[in-house]
């Protein structure tokens, strides 16, 4: 035996063989077990046609998994008892398979945390979307927080309008690390390029069906526990049949309730981003991706996103130009957010200022419609509707009806054919501090409002 | 017979009949035996770390079951791939890191440190430790952690990141109000549910891999069974077992095995005595050998 000190050659051919010896072993069993399984398969073929003539067992499969394989014939237990258990269907594990198995056909996207492309499994010719996580061990501490939580909320998340997570596959071990790729199914769109490329927004029957799934969706996460904290058109993807499914769980955690008190107010992009997180609130729940779900609307409805702030100031200024500005009665706890304190808001003098002016600035909706996106898009989060009572809203049920998906029109797809152009729009945020806000004076941002209002042909009295 | 599909918060993926047949240290030569000692005591290193960084049980027992996953099947780590310390300090961080309770790579490396460099730990010194006051020298820490990610990337890999683990702690409870343990009498039902969650906390040490083979309905049930019995709580005389989907069969396959981990803890003491079970590649390259020059001197 070499010494253990020695670290030469031959160590390393030592090593190498073992390797070897190792493999072989691995080869030998797996063909083994192939056998065996042929056997069982035979052995089970055979039982089947002999049943078939005289049924005396009834095929079912035995109560206790086997933990040892054995190639015996192991007929089926014939059971006379009356109780029916329910069984776990069991699924089991194993190493991630590499991503040779998938022929890289044309880049997608770029985002904050990964590439994604197109690709074509080989063993099928399936089309499926394969997603390249950014892998940086020292800046992120071992495998990125983000990544295993999107994993682990794609794997709990199984739903129509849900994209689907079908596994995770590795690359070639390269200087000790691997890259690791997530592959999903492939879908044609994203609404926010497909916007783009519309000439006239969705149709007031499309929005509908667009939001019931949409809200589906958000309903199953919450239902779930999951707080998907980054939604907006970009993420929402779309095939070809008028379907839309959710994608990119990057900032999705798990949530209790009561939540956690220290949650990351740094999530959801700006311009989807709710009052409370850009006020600083460490704590909060459901609602904020119900803020976003009010974007979302409102960006379908005028074919543009609805709040495109520059920077965290400006976008608090235009949520309050459109919403109104926060009153004690309306949202008391607003005054103890961290960054509530140093805000400066026009007197409550000013009456017109204080009203949203969500329905003037939608005057084609319905009543319903515009009481909708007033509501989700309330200053507190306790007046936001849940996903579950959006699923219900009156909005849904009166003319016109939500378009069957059948219905939908086609379009060409961006993401099939070429590659896609960078949007002007900003990204998720990133981990690390957390802006403060500093001290800033609100109390002009409604000057000339008052004007405005009267410009036009008519006035709304509201309240 | 209604199928339950997909993961919930229900079930567990479980170990194939293929994965526990043989692992990936028995091919690389460590008797199974060993292996068994170096899981029985990799899992108590976790539960105490677990402790000392004043993690909740939930936290500890789903690392243990991931690093139990880790280590079997042919396709599995080896505990002569890395050290069984580090493997286990790589799944306790990697656990803890997506939870509300993340813990840094430092206070993990201090903790381990701290409890491998004793001749011996037990659960009250974990409870009475305090980590503050520990420290760890920087090129240790920067080797370390690097071993750690490295690590860390493999149980991912091997896992096919499947680190879903559905745990029977809750059920637990919800089952024996069902079966209004708790109404019967309040000091019993509470004296039962304490047992019946010390029954569940041993079985993460069993060496049947309990966790990795039975899901959690199955086990909380048993332990239920168990500790009634112990407290003399009288439960339904009828087959009650089935109302939570278990079979005679099944359960009393658990509650032997459930009962079995003191046996064989039992044993360890005996056999290691004085000794500690090694937990890195050199000392189990050690010991292996030591068994061989033994058999080579018996033979003779």
């Amino acid at each position: 035996m070499p010494s253990r000190w020695a670290d030469t050659e031959e160590d390393a051919v030592e090593e190498e063989r073992r390797r070897e010896e190792k493999e072989a072993k691995k080869r030998a069993k797996a063909e083994k077990q192939r056998q065996a399984e042929e056997e069982a398969q035979r052995v089970k073929a055979a039982q089947r046609n002999g049943i078939e003539g005289e049924r005396d067992g009834d095929g079912r499969a035995a109560k206790r998994r086997r933990l040892s394989p054995d190639t015996a014939t192991d007929t089926p237990p014939v059971e006379n008892e009356a109780s029916r258990l329910l069984r776990f269907h069991t699924p089991s594990w194993q190493p991630c398979r590499s991503i040779e198995r998938f022929h890289l056909l044309n880049h997608i996207e770029e985002g904050s945390y990964g590439f994604v492309s197109r690709a074509r499994e080989e063993s099928t010719g399936e089309i499926v979307a394969v997603k390249k996580l950014k892998i940086d061990p020292v800046r992120d501490g071992g495998f990125p927080v983000t990544a295993l939580r999107e994993i682990q909320c794609l794997n709990a998340a199984h739903h129509r309008h849900i994209v689907n997570l079908r596994e995770v596959v590795t690359g070639e071990r390269g200087q000790g690390k691997r890259d690791v790729y997530l592959v999903m199914e492939f879908l044609e769109h994203d609404l926010q390029t497909l916007q783009d490329e519309m000439d006239e927004p969705f149709m007031p029957s499309e929005i509908k069906t667009l939001m019931l799934q949409l809200a589906s969706a958000v309903e199953f996460l919450h239902d779930h526990w999951i707080l998907h904290r980054d939604l907006k058109t970009s993420n929402i993807l779309m095939n070809n049949r008028g379907e839309i499914k959710l994608a990119d769980f990057g900032m999705a955690r798990f949530c209790g309730d009561p939540p956690p008190n220290n949650l990351t107010q740094l999530v959801v992009t700006l311009w989807y981003r709710s009052p409370e997180l850009l006020l600083g609130t460490k704590t909060y729940d459901a609602a904020i991706d119900m803020w976003s779900l009010g974007c979302i609307f409102g960006e379908l409805l005028s074919k543009k996103p609805l709040l495109q702030g520059k920077n965290e100031v400006d976008q608090l200024s235009k949520i309050f130009e459109l919403c109104g500005i926060p009153s004690s009665d309306a949202w008391p706890e607003f005054r103890s957010l961290p960054n509530a304190r140093t805000l400066r808001l026009p007197s409550q003098s000013i009456k017109a200022a204080q009203g949203s002016i969500v329905r003037s600035k939608f005057p084609i909706l319905t009543n319903a419609g515009a009481s909708l996106l007033d509501n989700l898009l309330s200053l507190n989060p306790a007046h936001r509707p849940s996903a579950k009572e959006v699923l219900e809203d009156a909005y849904f049920r009166e003319n016109p009806r939500p378009k069957p998906t059948a219905m939908f029109p086609t379009f060409p797809s961006k993401a099939g054919q070429e590659k896609r152009r960078r949007k002007q729009t900003p990204n998720a945020p990133v981990r690390g501090e957390a802006p403060n806000l500093g001290e800033i004076d609100y109390s002009s941002i409604f000057k000339g409002r008052e004007l405005e209002e009267k410009g036009g042909g008519f006035a709304l009295k509201v309240g | 017979m209604a199928i339950i599909t997909g993961l919930s918060h229900l079930a567990n993926p479980l170990a194939t009949a293929v994965q526990l047949e043989t692992s990936s240290s028995h091919l690389d030569g460590i008797p199974k035996d060993l292996e068994d000692w170096v899981r029985f005591e990799s899992s108590k290193l976790l539960q105490a770390a677990g402790i000392l960084l004043r993690l909740p049980q939930e936290l500890i027992a789903q690392s243990i079951i991931i690093l139990c996953r880790y280590w079997i099947g042919a396709d599995g780590g080896s505990m002569l791939d890395h050290d069984p310390k580090d493997a286990a300090a790589a799944a306790l961080y990697m656990t803890a890191k997506p939870s509300p309770h993340p813990v840094s790579v430092r206070q993990v490396f201090v903790v381990f440190s701290y409890l491998t460099s004793r001749s011996g730990f037990d659960y009250k010194m974990a409870n009475e430790g305090d980590v503050t006051n520990w420290h760890i020298s920087g090129v240790d820490y920067e080797a370390a952690r690097s071993r750690l990610y490295a690590i860390e990337a493999h149980i991912l890999q091997v896992l096919g990141l499947a680190t879903h683990v559905a745990l029977p702690f809750t059920l637990c409870i919800n089952y024996l109000q069902t079966l209004d343990v708790f109404k019967a009498s309040r000091r019993e039902g509470e004296a039962v549910a304490k047992l019946a969650f010390q029954h569940l906390n041993t079985a993460l040490l069993s060496p049947q891999l309990l966790y990795l083979t039975h899901q959690p309905t199955a086990l909380a049930t048993a332990a239920i069974y168990l500790a009634a019995r112990e407290v003399k709580v009288k439960l339904p005389e009828t087959s009650w077992w089935e109302v939570f989907d278990v079979d005679r069969e099944e359960l009393g396959f658990l509650a032997v095995a459930m009962r079995s981990v003191e046996g064989f803890a039992r044993e360890e003491r005996l056999k290691w005595e004085g000794r500690r079970v090694p937990m890195t590649i050199e000392g189990l390259r050690e010991e292996i050998e030591r068994r061989r020059t033994r058999e080579v001197g018996g033979a003779r």
